[in-house]
């Protein structure tokens, strides 16, 4: 306890924050928190779906954000290495450990990238923060987007101090970037830090234990490069055992994310939110927004095949993985996001699996599916029904559905 | 090939130092004494790579290294060297907005220095009241005296100082030399000519084709008899300019470099 109470006595206390805020200046460290909060949150906000936000897709795009924030950080880390080394003749002919002056770099550089990053995933996440649902694989989302810029920093910071002259930072940029860019779609290597993997189906929960091992790599990574300097320069053979641990520790995680196999989320139980007028629609509930554009889009459809062997009595948006089907009077159908013109295409889909039409219906038949789509009937061809009432064309149209859903719709027998 | 004595602070067996390909000293054996020495060459002897070689910065090529008696390879007592080693490069670098005091306080720290440690060194080499001068506007010769703060903060017994004389003009040169004799007991600068050497160091050295040799117009100077030699100061308290004989400062052009040596 006596050395604890010498350790935080203010005199040192304020020594150390003085070395603390010239490092700072050195490397004009404080302005770039600014610089990566921003650099983040507009990255992330571009991995946004559009049109809702719940914490899997925040979550989703903190961690996207890396891949942009993440090469900037390296150069910023490599730019610091690399007027650390300048500085050998204070800091190298030391009292201290040799061990000090790169240790406090990497503690400013952590400290600095990981509030530039936690500032943009915030500002990212604001529009979500009261509704809560907060869960412990979204903690594990943020950490394991934190774990990569942190190895990036530690990399960058090594590079700088390896090779002190300036191309090194653009060199450790483009790598860094190189990282992010190069690595093959479809393989598993897009699950390691920063990941590649895009937004997940609203259907689907992130994988805790591919967030963990994402965590555990980027971590036991920059453990290993940060701690093999360390002995290297301490030539403190101890450290090589923290090395060896922390590779082991990136093995298990590799292994980890390999059996993973790019999958980065399973499917999930999740109650849909309902409209029950004028017709049952049912979303998810982070799209519950949608619900009454989505009812007043589907209205004239549903209208139109009452009285007809397909009569709609649910609308239920179903996972990506499943095909939109018709079965009993419920209709699945997809709606990723609310993107312009959402309700439209929902329409349309629904639209296109009342029929089994080999081809796009042409004639008669794109004529019926107009209509039911409540879209502008074709003038061509003339036919009857392209100037008939509503009241007579769905009279018809019941009579003629089982010819239109067989796709065999023409003009000449049925007028 | 200079001779190594018990009181040599330098000694070399064999050391060798390259740089970029090519031997800037080949492996030699040699002893650097005490006091203030001086080693000159031209560009591109690679005398900063040797400064920086002895002042355990970079490691030897070849052979072996002993500096106040600490063998460079053994790590177990190389930071205990470093805590006796002061250190100034020829283009010393800063940072950005450091001010002198920064600078200073920037080396206190890594040297496990207190404040005072600070104040006594700027009073020493009279920047009090530049402290808080940012670095990078200062004039050549006050930039010097700050450089020479910074690294000597922690009172060394040894100091490297590389080319500290070089951007100087006469009078600013002849004002700083009585504060490099007082630096540390040892004092090793380099120069690009043993012209600019002679005059105020005991012993001067030729880096030449990658030997060490002594300068030709200037023979090594005897050492005094030992009782003659002032009595170490303690290296605690106030810093105070290190009294050496007259006879072994060579007679300057400026006789107020006299006076002011003899100032305690």
């Amino acid at each position: 306890m006596p050395d604890l109470a010498r350790a935080v006595r203010p005199a040192r206390i304020a020594r150390v924050a003085r070395v603390v805020r010239v490092d700072a200046r050195r490397g004009s460290l404080l302005t770039a928190v600014p610089l990566l909060a921003l650099l983040g949150a507009v990255a992330g906000w571009r991995e946004l779906p559009a049109g809702f936000r719940d914490w899997d897709s925040v979550v989703g795009a903190a961690e996207a954000s890396v891949r942009w924030s993440g090469p900037t950080a390296a150069g910023l880390a490599a730019w610091t290495g690399m007027s650390g080394r300048r500085l050998d003749y204070l800091r190298a002919i030391t009292a201290r450990s040799p061990a000090a002056a790169p240790l406090h770099d990497l503690a400013l550089l952590s400290a600095v990238a990981l509030a530039g990053y936690l500032a943009g995933a915030l500002v990212v996440a604001l529009p979500v923060l009261p509704d809560g649902g907060f869960r412990d694989a979204h903690l594990l989302g943020i950490l394991a987007g934190a774990g990569a810029l942190a190895l990036y920093v530690a990399a960058g910071y090594l590079a700088g101090l390896s090779w002190a002259h300036p191309p090194v930072v653009a060199l450790t940029v483009a790598a860094a970037a190189a990282w992010v860019a190069l690595r093959p779609e479809g393989s598993w290597t897009v699950l390691l830090p920063p990941s590649l993997i895009g937004p997940a189906d609203l259907f689907d929960a992130p994988r805790a234990g591919v967030l963990a091992a994402q965590l555990c790599w980027a971590g036991g990574l920059a453990a290993a490069l940060v701690l093999g300097h360390l002995a290297w320069i301490t030539r403190r053979r101890l450290l090589l055992g923290g090395v060896a641990l922390a590779l082991a520790a990136t093995a298990l995680s590799t292994a980890r994310l390999h059996a993973a196999d790019g999958v980065a989320s399973r499917p999930s139980q999740v109650e849909h939110v309902c409209r029950h007028w004028p017709v049952s629609v049912c979303v998810h509930p982070s799209l519950a927004g949608a619900l009454p554009a989505l009812s007043a889009a589907v209205a004239p459809l549903a209208t139109r095949l009452s009285g007809t062997p397909d009569a709609i009595v649910r609308i239920e948006q179903r996972s990506g993985r499943e095909p939109a089907s018709f079965d009993g009077g419920t209709v699945g159908f997809h709606l990723p996001d609310l993107s312009p013109g959402y309700a439209r295409r929902a329409v349309h889909e629904i639209e296109s699996t009342l029929t089994r039409c080999p081809a796009p219906p042409t004639g008669l038949q794109a004529q019926v599916s107009a209509w039911l789509r409540d879209d502008p009937v074709p003038a061509r061809p003339d036919t009857p029904f392209s100037r008939w009432s509503e009241r007579q064309r769905r009279a018809w149209f019941a009579l003629r559905y089982s010819d239109f859903q067989s796709c065999s719709l023409t003009s000449v027998y049925y007028f | 090939m200079t001779v190594i004595v018990e009181t040599s602070a330098i000694v070399a067996r064999g050391l060798g130092v390259r740089h970029g390909g090519r031997w800037v000293l080949r492996p030699s054996s040699f002893g650097l004494p005490e006091g203030m020495v001086g080693i000159a060459g031209q560009d591109p002897s690679g005398r900063s790579d040797l400064l920086a070689t002895l002042a355990t910065l970079r490691r030897p090529h070849a052979g072996r290294l002993e500096v106040l008696g600490f063998d460079v390879r053994n790590r177990a007592t190389l930071r205990r060297l470093r805590t006796r080693i002061g250190f100034l490069p020829a283009r010393a670098r800063w940072a950005a907005g450091f001010t002198v005091h920064d600078l200073v306080s920037y080396a206190a720290y890594y040297q496990r220095r207190s404040p005072s440690s600070v104040r006594d060194v700027l009073t020493a080499l009279e920047l009090s009241d530049a402290a808080a001068w940012p670095y990078g506007e200062l004039p050549a010769d006050l930039r010097v005296r700050a450089g020479l703060a910074a690294a000597c903060v922690h009172r060394p017994q040894i100091a490297f100082l590389d080319e500290p004389l070089t951007l100087l003009g006469d009078a600013a040169r002849a004002e700083l030399v009585p504060l490099l004799a007082g630096l540390a007991p040892t004092v090793v600068l380099t120069a690009p000519s043993a012209a600019w050497l002679t005059p105020w160091c005991d012993h001067v050295y030729v880096l030449e084709r990658a030997r060490l040799v002594p300068a030709g117009e200037t023979a090594p100077l005897a050492a005094p008899p030992a009782r003659e030699l002032p009595e170490p100061e303690p290296h605690h308290g106030h810093w105070h300019l290190v009294r050496r004989p007259q006879r072994m400062i060579r007679r300057p052009q400026n006789m107020n470099m006299v006076r002011r040596a003899a100032v305690p």
